[in-house]
């Protein structure tokens, strides 16, 4: 599963109609505000290409619509950009804080062997980092399940790297362009 | 004297039971043999003769019900039960977990007693799921492709009910979903470069967290050295691409391998960017002269040529 030259190659269209609808407002301004303008635009670009079908990419165009919600209009305009906006995410799973206290409580009280202990311990580890795992990928509380949450990592990874690849092969290329 | 106190025993023995005239017989041909001894050895065999004959009896009158019961109608119970088992699951899990059922047979068959009295408690359910069951099962047999994959699938489920393991629909479920989770932990190990000599569920996790936090790292990283590269926002991609056309293989002419997805995807995109005129930097047919000798282009010094007086605007206020 490494990105595709398809795959790029559609990221890269994305991207440019980004940057173009950028470029009246941010021409000769400073560093910082081009900067954020291409990572929003590369992010939404990636987002855009699996047309609203994963969990990470709606999260992550709702999240950058709140930076910027004109931008992501605009370059969402060929699919239905409002769909995708006021998409609502899964629902968040919460637990009554009281009733997780009593159950860990029961929890403790039970005797447990060795090898029961062992394998509690394994499995706080692999929460722990699940829960990590979550934080990292957009999106990711929304993720009710570990199958669907390791899933979209496993899309969200093939696309960043398909970002990275891209965005790697251009910035050469821009230095290079300098360097002559 | 013999022969008197024979014949005396067998006059005596005439109202002795057979057994002591068998004792008084051997003790009298072998009077050193110890009488209990003799005792032990008639007495118990002929008891015990009739204790087996008597056992046998019993056990000829038996046994057929015993057997009966046990192999004949639990054979019986468990045929159908495993076949109700079976169907009812094909109905309720999805087709991993029927395969799972078939592999799990066997298996089955010896804790039969357990879903024998299961499929009693929800034997009404199941008969009205049989049907749905059975058009399913019909659907299932009729896609040979199906079959054949499923056939295949059994190199590498090894999601099966050992002995003592429970067979009821959740912990297969849970079994299943395991089975899920480590099936894609593996395509993410060979997604993640160095995750392959991890073992250990939560080792991968970790690498896995760190690999996206470094990509997503390097998308900023990125954007900011593209944004300090670049003066003004409207240095476009396509003639970078133009440029890395020419570039590519000036910085990477030892590895002809790894440049060649980017020629691809360049030429790829160009028809594109023609039709989007708006942003044509370059005519078709310098580019079609770029993309047939890069090289010679490059090296004549006709590069300069190519680009429109955009771009040389804009190296020269970059000072180049």
């Amino acid at each position: 599963m490494q990105p595709t030259s398809s795959m790029k190659e559609e990221f890269l269209k994305k991207w440019q109609t980004g940057l173009q609808i950028f470029r009246p407002s941010i021409d000769n301004t400073n560093v910082t505000e081009r900067k954020k303008a291409i990572k929003l635009s590369a992010d939404v670009a990636m987002a855009s290409l699996r047309k609203g079908t994963t969990c990470w990419s709606r999260a992550l165009i709702q999240k950058t619509a709140a930076e910027d919600n004109f931008l992501v209009r605009q370059m969402l305009s060929g699919i239905k950009a409002e769909t995708l906006i006021n998409k609502k995410l899964p629902k968040k799973t919460v637990c009554h804080r009281k009733i997780v206290r009593r159950s860990k409580k029961i929890l403790l009280r039970r005797s447990r062997s060795a090898s029961e202990e062992a394998a509690a311990k394994a499995k706080k580890l692999v929460k722990r980092r699940t829960q990590g795992l979550r934080s990292v990928v957009p999106g990711g509380e929304f993720m009710s399940n570990d199958v669907l949450l390791i899933q979209e990592t496993l899309d969200y990874i093939v696309s960043l790297q398909t970002q990275v690849n891209v965005m790697r092969s251009i910035v050469d290329a821009a230095e290079a362009g300098i360097e002559r | 004297m013999n022969g008197a106190t024979e014949a005396e025993l067998l006059l005596n023995c005439t109202d002795m039971s057979v057994l002591e005239r068998q004792k008084a017989h051997l003790k009298y041909h072998h009077p050193g043999f110890d009488p209990t001894l003799a005792g032990f050895l008639s007495g118990p065999s002929t008891i015990n003769g009739g204790e087996i004959d008597g056992f046998l009896g019993t056990a000829g009158l038996d046994l057929p019900v015993i057997y009966g019961e046990t192999t004949v109608e639990g054979s019986c119970q468990f045929g159908s039960g495993n076949f109700k088992k079976r169907k009812f699951d094909c109905v309720e899990c999805n087709e991993v977990k029927k395969m799972m059922m078939m592999m799990n047979r066997e298996d089955e068959e010896e804790e039969k007693s357990k879903i024998t009295e299961q499929n009693n408690e929800s034997s009404k359910s199941i008969t009205k799921m049989k049907n749905k069951a059975k058009k399913e099962q019909n659907n299932c047999s009729n896609d040979s492709s199906k079959v054949t994959k499923e056939s295949q699938k059994t190199d590498y489920i090894h999601v099966r009910a050992r002995r003592g393991q429970a067979t009821d629909s959740h912990s297969i479920a849970e079994r299943a979903r395991r089975e899920k989770i480590s099936e894609r932990m593996k395509y993410l190990q060979d997604l993640v470069p160095g995750c392959d000599k991890i073992t250990g569920k939560a080792g991968m996790l970790d690498e896995i967290i760190n690999y996206v936090q470094s990509l997503q790292r390097q998308v900023e990283f990125l954007s900011m050295k593209l944004a300090a590269v670049n003066p003004r926002l409207d240095l476009d991609i396509d003639d970078i691409i133009a440029k890395e056309v020419v570039s590519a293989p000036m910085t990477n002419l030892p590895l002809p391998t790894t440049v060649m997805p980017s020629y691809e995807m360049v030429n790829a995109g160009y028809p594109y960017e023609m039709v989007n005129s708006g942003y044509l930097h370059c005519n078709p047919m310098q580019q079609v002269a770029t993309s047939s000798d890069q090289l010679s282009c490059f090296n004549n010094g006709e590069a300069p040529l190519m680009w429109d007086s955009d771009v040389q605007n804009l190296y020269s206020n970059l000072g180049v």
